[in-house]
């Protein structure tokens, strides 16, 4: 009677979740974080493994998500552009430490809720025709223990791979690990950018120049609703998500509507361009006379500044480029 | 009634093992959890935020939108002159309501106390960039050309002058390698003398525009974060901005 009963139990636990995993057949990865980046936080149920980082990649860069495959994730997070390209796009790099998503932060929680999000309401993705497909079932079942492909495994397998997509070896980096020099105008435009002469640290915060957060920016007398069209909460008209600057030399045009082609025109927006509307950020501390003001010079010292954070290997890494 | 007996019974059976159960005779007092509730006035009254519907010692009219802030080296003063040092570090968000109500991680032993101290920020040996990893503590870092670490204090409103309003970022943090924390005695006899206990924190905003130093928004402008006359005088009126009241629960 006992053995039953611990059979039943077994049982029980093995199809409990409603599927037939078995985790001992992946090969865990040990994700290298770049110096002085913190150690993510990742969900208990989706760790990272070879075959499953391998299978998101795949599915990145294969338009089979799309209803009409027409595109894939990869069409518009282009690596070269800094995993984005049209200025509806935001980067998609270091977002093992992201909480929010997408410019209105319409989606908030984990990189697989992101992409349940992107399968099932952007994309729509048709599960059926992954299942198939000749190649896929076999890869879900090496990844995931299961042939039978569902949208929990699609989101678990692409968050695998965003979370190893991660930039933090730009100029700036090797500075700060004592590697090389900056020039004079760089370290000008470092002083500028930390300090609150130039006031860019608030929003562009930590290891990953960004808080991960919303504002309003000052950007417009009557301001797009940004997180207004998800919260309803007139205090969160015109906020957007704070978007990296790591790599920005790439990522043009800026802002959430790409209204700026160059970073100079970003710059002379805050330096003069601040536009008061009724819930702009405290932290636009100088909208009262229009922005920073900024000279010439400390303007070309920020830009200096700014193209440190370039990372050229990791827009080529072939860790990150299309498996095909 | 009669389950009720019973129950009593054995509570004070439990009570008695607690109390002589450790080390012989000598009695050993009851510890209880302690949660803190932050709270913050301005005028004595709750903030209103957004609303410029406030007035400092010089008359400047100002508003509140933000109060971001680290308590930490919290300690209870006993009678007897030992002191429970909190391990906690507590980082307050004033508009999010689940950084209002914190609980201590250890628990306090219940007894007779002359006060708390605590420290309104970091102290330099506790503020050392990249101690927090996770947002939102995180996100208060002070940047390493300004001494690093991180902010301990961001207070951020607007101000009006003539009918100019601008923002205030009242910022404060270490300055190169000099810190500005505020350390704080709260010399109020209480005693802890039920199973659960609340400690109310109280914030009183007008005190850091007014004690013991008349805050100009006007002369000290949008942002002082390296401004170390301001950061100064931001540690001096620091020292009079908080009270607190200890208060038993009923429910024993």
């Amino acid at each position: 009677m006992s053995r039953l009963l611990s059979v039943s139990f077994l049982l029980i636990l093995l199809i409990g979740c409603g599927n037939l995993e078995d985790p001992a057949t992946t090969t865990p990865y040990t994700l290298e974080l770049p110096a002085g980046f913190p150690e993510p936080v990742f969900p208990e149920n989706n760790p990272l493994t070879v075959e499953g980082i391998a299978l998101g990649r795949k599915l990145f860069y294969d338009p089979i998500l799309h209803p009409e495959q027409r595109k894939a994730c990869a069409s518009c997070h282009i690596q070269n552009q800094s995993f984005t390209s049209d200025p509806e796009v935001l980067p998609v790099i270091n977002l093992a430490w992201s909480h929010n998503f997408l410019w209105e932060g319409k989606v908030s929680g984990t990189l697989e809720d992101i992409m349940r999000f992107e399968l099932t309401e952007f994309f729509q993705t048709d599960i059926s025709r992954l299942q198939d497909d000749p190649e896929y079932p076999a890869l879900f079942e090496v990844a995931f223990g299961n042939r039978e492909i569902s949208i929990t495994h699609i989101e678990k397998a692409l968050a695998q791979f965003l979370r190893t997509v991660n930039s933090g070896d730009s100029k700036f980096d090797r500075y700060m690990r004592g590697e090389v020099d900056f020039t004079n105008e760089e370290l000008k435009g470092f002083d500028l950018f930390f300090t609150e002469r130039g006031d860019c640290f608030h929003c562009h915060a930590t290891v990953f120049f960004t808080d991960n957060l919303l504002h309003n920016n000052a950007l417009d007398l009557n301001p797009d609703p940004g997180h207004y069209l998800v919260t309803s909460d007139s205090l969160d008209f015109g906020k957007f998500k704070s978007p990296t600057l790591r790599n920005i030399e790439y990522t043009a045009p800026y802002m959430h509507d790409g209204r700026f082609s160059t970073l100079e025109e970003v710059i002379d927006f805050y330096s003069e361009g601040l536009q008061p509307s009724t819930s702009v950020d405290p932290l636009m501390k100088q909208l009262h006379q229009g922005g920073v003001q900024l000279s010439a010079e400390e303007k070309a010292n920020l830009i200096a500044f700014l193209k440190t954070l370039s990372d050229q290997e990791f827009i080529e890494n072939p860790d990150f480029s299309n498996p095909q | 009634m009669c389950n009720n007996v019973g129950v009593q019974k054995v509570l004070i059976i439990i009570a008695g093992l607690a109390l002589f159960g450790c080390n012989g005779n000598e009695p050993t007092p009851n510890t209880v959890e302690v949660e803190i509730n932050f709270d913050h006035l301005v005028d004595g009254e709750p903030v209103v935020y957004d609303q410029i519907i406030y007035q400092n010692a010089l008359g400047q009219d100002f508003s509140i939108k933000t109060i971001k802030y680290f308590v930490t080296r919290l300690q209870f003063h006993e009678a007897d002159g030992t002191s429970i040092i909190v391990s906690d570090e507590f980082y307050v968000d004033a508009r999010e309501p689940e950084r209002l109500v914190q609980s201590i991680g250890s628990k306090i032993p219940q007894g007779d106390y002359t006060g708390i101290s605590l420290v309104h920020g970091l102290t330099v040996e506790d503020n050392q960039t990249g101690k927090y990893t996770q947002p939102p503590e995180s996100l208060m870092e002070w940047p390493i050309p300004m001494g690093g670490g991180y902010h301990y204090m961001k207070l951020e409103g607007e101000y009006k002058i003539d009918e100019t309003t601008s923002f205030f970022n009242f910022h404060s943090g270490m300055l190169e390698g000099f810190g500005y924390e505020i350390h704080i005695d709260l010399d109020k006899p209480f005693t802890i003398n039920s199973n659960a206990v609340q400690l109310k924190l109280q914030m009183e905003i007008q005190n850091w525009f007014s004690n013991p130093n008349e805050w100009d928004f006007a002369f000290f402008g949008p942002g002082i974060m390296g401004n170390k006359d301001a950061q100064a005088i931001v540690q001096e009126n620091g020292h009079n901005v908080y009270t607190f009241e200890v208060v038993n629960s009923t429910n024993e």
